[in-house]
């Protein structure tokens, strides 16, 4: 049985065609798409894709249960808002704060990380949970620095220079938003990638496994643990400040649990915990549920009961119902998803064996080779 | 001078003296054995040594240096920052003073070159025979975070080494054919083996091992005694427990035997073999 992903530098194996072919399609589709709000759509789930990547680092490769993701990215939405808007009049460039305040958000990670580090699964879970409550509070709070309730409106824009009739402003043009945060995620997809098939990568998946097994084959569990936190956050990071630049404002109640936290953990576990490929299937797919499925579904009920034409129907006016029980419906489709796929959508290997039971042909392969 | 030396060894849980002032001196080179009843204490000098646990008074001596407290104030005081190993380890580090003095964590008393297995195998369950073994060359490795982010020519040329001695190692404890299968799917003496292997990459010069015959048919025991010698036959120390007393009596040079917590033999085989306080530690007193 060998195990390979996908590698970067590997295209033109038939294996690699139907990425390439994704490649293309991803970088036509605003050129053909000529609906603009499909594309901002897009540009918006993208966001998502990063933080589910992220939050994949801690717990898919780490095994560490995080609840309070989001405080990561309000740190880096607000690290960029706060020194690129009118608020203090700083406007330090985007893609040097791109940067800055992924390694902001990381410096956060290492210091939110390092009191839980005795720690682990249900108990982490709360104090994670708690540090993912505290921080949109602070920021809150704040408001000299933050603008309190009302968060900071104005934030900067990324500007490049001007190109083929193109001023290089983003302003509220989704395009090249959408292609900023394409590149910023198969950025983030080759270090992930890196990252995993490395030796920190290994002593993640060792610590995740068995903790002291691990100490005791020399990994220090302490700057392992404090390094998955870190990277886990430079990426939401990353997804802050775009996300701050491309909403022009940042306000508290972007960040709460419900919003953020559970949403991106969810994307994880659904998609497939420890695997690349099924943390974007998973963040998309629950994006495309909120955004869309959510939204539609009391109109496409509204007409599918005027459609039946059946006066009992149209008077319990299903529609606003279905409106108002919007998050009743989203757990029952969360629900059925884990009930039917338990190992996500696209599982890692690992979770696929974990879940399926060691398959019987290899334990007869193992027989067959130690006699 | 001994490779390992513990002083006085002492571990209390609460009330219960799990390991009362015991002396060892482990020689360079040598197959030495630690047995006695169950609950003797002898997975506890293990943990002792392997710095799982800090003992309630003594010493241990690896390579006639202490191996045990010296900041004893800071482990008391300031152990919710758990950061502060790791900050102290690295200041030092630049500073010239080398690692920090051993038996703090079990990470660094790794690194020092005591490798251990454990009674019940624990091995990285999801993770393939390979990649278990090239976890345990972690503490050998010198790939920086930046070079595991980017993949730098010295990464590559690392793991690519890595992974070449992380297959030697499997083919000397009889696993090369197994390495793309996960730890778990592997049968249970090929976990043993496995656990072995791994303890081996961290190239360690002090090899503890914890029962390693248990749940071994005969066959099986006499590949591991057999894998023992060869061990030794590279250099490394092999500090072993073990119930069987065939393996015992057959492999080992000396003998240590441990009965509630504390000391009551030590020799070679035959001397042991027929001590009466031994006798009477496993079979009882006789009337």
């Amino acid at each position: 049985m060998k195990r390979k992903l996908p590698g970067f530098g590997a295209v033109g194996r038939a294996q690699n065609i139907p990425y390439v072919l994704l490649g293309i399609a991803l970088l036509l589709f605003p050129i053909l798409d000529s609906n603009r709000s499909q594309v901002d759509v897009a540009a918006f789930a993208g966001v998502w894709v990063l933080l589910a990547l992220g939050l994949n680092i801690v717990v898919g490769y780490a095994g560490l249960l995080d609840l309070g993701y989001a405080a990561f990215f309000a740190i880096g939405s607000y690290a960029f808002a706060i020194l690129a808007s009118g608020q203090f009049n700083i406007h330090i460039s985007f893609w040097l704060l791109l940067f800055a305040s992924a390694f902001i958000a990381a410096i956060f990670g290492v210091l939110l990380g390092a009191p839980t580090l005795r720690l682990r699964g249900d108990y982490l879970a709360i104090v994670t949970l708690g540090f993912g409550e505290i921080v949109p509070r602070v920021f809150r709070n704040a408001s000299v620095f933050t603008g309190g309730v009302n968060g900071i409106v104005g934030v900067d824009q990324p500007k490049l220079p001007a190109v083929f009739g193109w001023s290089g402003n983003f302003g509220f043009n989704p395009i090249p938003y959408y292609y900023l945060i394409l590149g910023v995620i198969v950025l983030s997809l080759f270090l992930i990638n890196n990252l995993r098939n490395s030796r920190l990568g290994r002593a993640w998946m060792a610590i995740r496994e068995d903790e002291v097994a691990a100490a005791a084959t020399g990994i220090n569990t302490v700057t392992t643990k404090l390094l998955a936190f870190a990277l886990g956050a430079s990426f939401s990071g990353f997804a802050g400040t775009y996300y701050a630049s491309k909403l022009f404002i940042v306000s508290p109640e972007s960040f709460s649990f419900q919003a953020v936290s559970v949403v991106v953990l969810v994307m994880v576990v659904l998609g497939g915990m420890g695997s690349m490929r099924g943390v974007i299937v998973g963040a998309l797919l629950i994006y495309f549920i909120q955004s869309y499925v959510l939204i539609q579904l009391p109109g496409w009920i509204v007409s599918a009961t005027s459609a039946l034409n059946i006066d009992f129907l149209t008077k319990l006016d299903i529609g606003s119902y279905v409106q108002r029980s919007n998050f009743l419906i989203f757990g029952i489709i969360l629900a059925g998803i884990m009930l039917l796929r338990p190992q996500g959508l696209l599982p890692s290997a690992q979770r696929k064996v974990e879940l399926e039971g060691g398959t019987s042909d290899e334990a007869v392969a193992d027989l067959r080779g130690s006699a | 001078m001994p490779i390992l030396e513990t002083r006085g060894l002492t571990k209390r849980f609460g009330g219960l003296v799990a390991v009362n002032g015991v002396d060892l001196s482990v020689e360079q080179g040598e197959i030495f054995a630690m047995i006695g009843p169950n609950g003797a204490g002898k997975t506890t000098v293990f943990n002792l040594v392997a710095g799982l646990y800090k003992p309630t008074s003594g010493q241990i001596l690896f390579n006639g240096k202490s191996v045990y407290p010296v900041r004893e104030f800071w482990r008391n005081y300031l152990p919710p920052l758990a950061g502060y190993y790791t900050v102290a380890d690295a200041v030092r580090r630049r500073l010239g003073l080398g690692p920090m003095p051993l038996g703090l964590r079990p990470h660094a008393v790794t690194a020092l070159g005591i490798a251990r297995t454990f009674q019940n195998i624990r091995l990285f369950s999801y993770m393939t025979a390979l990649e278990n073994v090239m976890v345990g060359e972690h503490p050998r490795m010198h790939a920086k975070v930046w070079d595991s982010l980017l993949r730098t020519p010295f990464a590559r040329r690392e793991e690519r080494k890595v992974r070449d001695r992380a297959r030697e190692l499997l083919r000397f404890v009889g696993l090369e054919r197994h390495q793309d299968q996960y730890a778990r799917n592997l049968p249970y003496g090929f976990q043993r083996r496995l656990e072995i292997a791994r303890a081996l990459g961290t190239q360690p010069k002090l090899l503890m091992l914890d029962e390693p015959a248990a749940g071994f048919n005969p066959q099986e025991k006499n590949e591991l005694m057999q894998l023992i010698q060869d061990i030794r036959g590279q250099g490394i120390t092999v500090f072993l427990i073990e119930h069987d007393m065939k393996v015992v009596m057959e492999v080992s040079e000396r003998i240590v035997v441990l009965d509630y917590g504390e000391k009551i033999a030590e020799g070679p085989p035959q001397k042991v073999r027929t001590d009466p306080r031994v006798i009477e530690a496993y079979l009882g007193k006789s009337a």
